[in-house]
């Protein structure tokens, strides 16, 4: 063992470092940019938004409305018990409770049952709104005399208390697996062809660039393909994953997440010299990608800026779509599902266009 | 211009930042030459080559391609291209190389005259992968002549190759150019330029001398082309 042997590898090492910037940029940014978004994410994610309309004509329902109001759980509004419905279908209640106007008489027979109708889509908004009411139903201890019993009615609008925390993931985790794994073989082997001299060689060929990117896109798309229909009969049949929607429709979302993940693969590749700076993508491009998707935390969520970025984010529409199906039973006659595949689609033309504006220009 | 030349280069300058890669290159290549291109590591053989192909924009002058002025995608349908590192895809076999780059010329059928034309018919389904370098040089060839190329280019194809592959690298030269292709070849051996029938001198992105290579030792007055470049080489650093 020779301390000045190995004291030659380490100071090679960092030598090389010193010439890189990019890599020693991305060494100690990339946990900033991570672990400041998971913080931001984590700290500031709102407490979900409840309706309460109370039709109490006692004077008890009133004491609960306003102990929901104070509840820090959730962020109670007061609404009238028919847009309950509608409110959690557009998206901005996650669950409302109506208190029936019989409820102070309840109170007096010792079983009081509030109705909670809860959106049920997503994980982790359901059990704060319970727990609020809990904690709301318990001011009337003090107030009503004799031992009272509380039975909510919990509907749920999608899903219900079956779903587990796999049914809920697993729904976006579908696409993002395929999307993954297809961009990272893609920038890979797209990055090959430039460092093995044949891409030199096809520009030197009556190829147009437009060719090369519809060609690459084909190809892994097919490739994809194959993946995702063995992801999805791996969640569907073995995982038992929920689904209330058409399997040929995720399929069709899946295939289009695959086509963006090749045509991103395209495009990044052109701004990675190596495959080392190839990986580097994976922390700056994927994973606040993943973060900022939804698939964690709810888009409506997160605060306003972060919002606007999940917003121009394929991912997060892909991830939405995914979960509009499989949970909701969404088809295409639904808005929100042909938004959210326009936009994905839309995002595909866009890379496509700019991988094939890039690739000349790269070239050397 | 007339028809005579397959490569017509007029006064092409192309810098690179702060670097002058060529100065005012003025360059004609006649139908079916061998023309080689000399000079030392770093002097703008191969910026000159990839003009040529298209790859790299000159900052000025004009660059014609058998007749055509580029940029041209069309023309290069009868350019071929082979550069200095065996550019093939490992994973394929020799074959399936060739193949490759006949489909994207749309030059299907002559995939196996072109494998033969290297002697590369036996190892055919070999990786390229597990082959020799050699072998894999002239695979390469096989991939930038498949398509029955009117101009050939070729930089440094013989680097890494040893002499008797060489010789016989050579030899496919020849027969290609009696068959009336243009080749353009770079190199910085000397025993190849004398296998050439013109040659041109590069140095610091400039052409300094030109012409056969009894013509080139006559302008020195040296008795053989080393001697010969790098006089010619030294009077213009002075």
């Amino acid at each position: 063992m020779s301390g000045h042997r190995v004291a030659a590898i380490t100071r090679r090492l960092l030598q090389g470092f010193r010439r890189d910037r990019r890599t020693l940029a991305l060494l100690f940014v990339a946990p900033l940019v991570i672990l400041g978004l998971l913080g931001y994410l984590m700290r500031s994610s709102s407490v979900p938004a409840v309706g309460v309309a109370n039709e109490d004509q006692g004077p008890l329902g009133a004491v609960v409305a306003s102990a929901l109001d104070r509840s820090t759980s959730i962020s109670a509004s007061s609404i009238s018990a028919s847009d309950g419905d509608s409110k959690l279908k557009d998206g901005s209640l996650a669950g409302y409770i109506v208190l029936p106007a019989n409820f102070s008489q309840q109170a007096q027979s010792g079983v009081i049952a509030p109705e909670v109708h809860l959106e049920g889509s997503q994980p982790g908004a359901s059990s704060p709104v319970l727990q609020a009411l809990q904690q709301a139903l318990g001011a009337l201890a003090s107030q009503a005399p004799g031992a009272v019993r509380f039975a909510p009615k919990v509907t749920y609008l999608y899903g219900g208390p079956g779903l587990d925390t796999l049914d809920y993931f697993g729904a976006a985790a579908i696409g993002l697996i395929v999307f993954f794994l297809v961009f990272v073989i893609t920038i890979v082997s797209f990055l090959n062809e430039r460092s093995q001299g044949t891409l030199e060689r096809l520009m030197a060929s009556p190829l147009r660039r437009g060719e090369i990117v519809l060609g690459y896109m084909v190809g892994f798309t097919l490739l994809a393909l194959v993946q995702s229909i063995e992801v999805l009969v791996f969640c569907l049949a073995v995982l038992k994953v929920h689904n209330q929607g058409s399997v040929l429709l995720i399929f069709g979302i899946e295939a289009l997440m695959a086509i963006v993940a090749v045509n991103l693969g395209i495009f990044l590749s052109m701004f990675a010299r190596t495959e080392f700076q190839a990986v580097q993508f994976i922390p700056l491009v994927i994973v606040p990608q993943f973060l900022l998707s939804g698939i964690l935390f709810p888009v409506s969520s997160e605060p306003r800026a972060l919002q606007v970025l999940s917003d121009v984010l394929p991912l997060t529409y892909a991830v939405s779509a995914l979960r509009d199906v499989m949970l909701k039973g969404a088809d295409l006659t639904w808005p929100s599902l042909d938004l959210d595949v326009g936009v994905v689609a839309g995002v595909i033309v866009l890379l496509i266009v700019a991988g094939s504006a890039t690739l000349r220009r790269r070239i050397a | 211009m007339s028809d005579e030349y397959a490569v017509d280069v007029q006064s092409v300058t192309k810098r690179f930042g702060s670097l002058q890669a060529l100065d005012g290159v003025k360059l004609r290549v006649r139908q079916g030459e061998i023309y080689g291109l000399l000079g030392p590591n770093g002097a703008g053989k191969t910026t000159l080559i990839r003009t040529i192909v298209g790859l790299v924009a000159p900052t000025s002058g004009t660059v014609t391609v058998l007749g055509r002025r580029l940029p041209d995608v069309d023309v290069l349908r009868r350019v071929g291209y082979m550069t200095q590192q065996a550019a093939l895809y490992p994973g394929l076999s020799v074959e399936e190389n060739v193949q490759f780059f006949a489909a994207i010329y749309g030059a299907d059928a002559d995939v196996r005259e072109a494998i033969e034309f290297v002697d590369l018919y036996d190892r055919r389904t070999s990786a390229v992968s597990t082959i020799s370098g050699g072998m894999k040089q002239r695979c390469s060839l096989a991939c930038a002549l498949v398509h029955r190329p009117k101009l050939l280019l070729l930089d440094e194809p013989t680097v890494g190759v040893d002499p008797q592959l060489r010789v016989q690298l050579w030899d496919r030269f020849r027969q290609m150019a009696d068959s009336g292709v243009t080749i353009i070849v770079s190199s910085h051996v000397m025993d190849e330029a004398e296998r050439c029938q013109r040659l041109g001198l590069i140095q610091y992105g400039r052409l300094l001398a030109e012409g056969s290579p009894d013509e080139v030792r006559a302008t020195a007055g040296t008795q053989n082309l080393e001697e010969a470049f790098l006089k010619l080489a030294g009077r213009s650093e002075s």
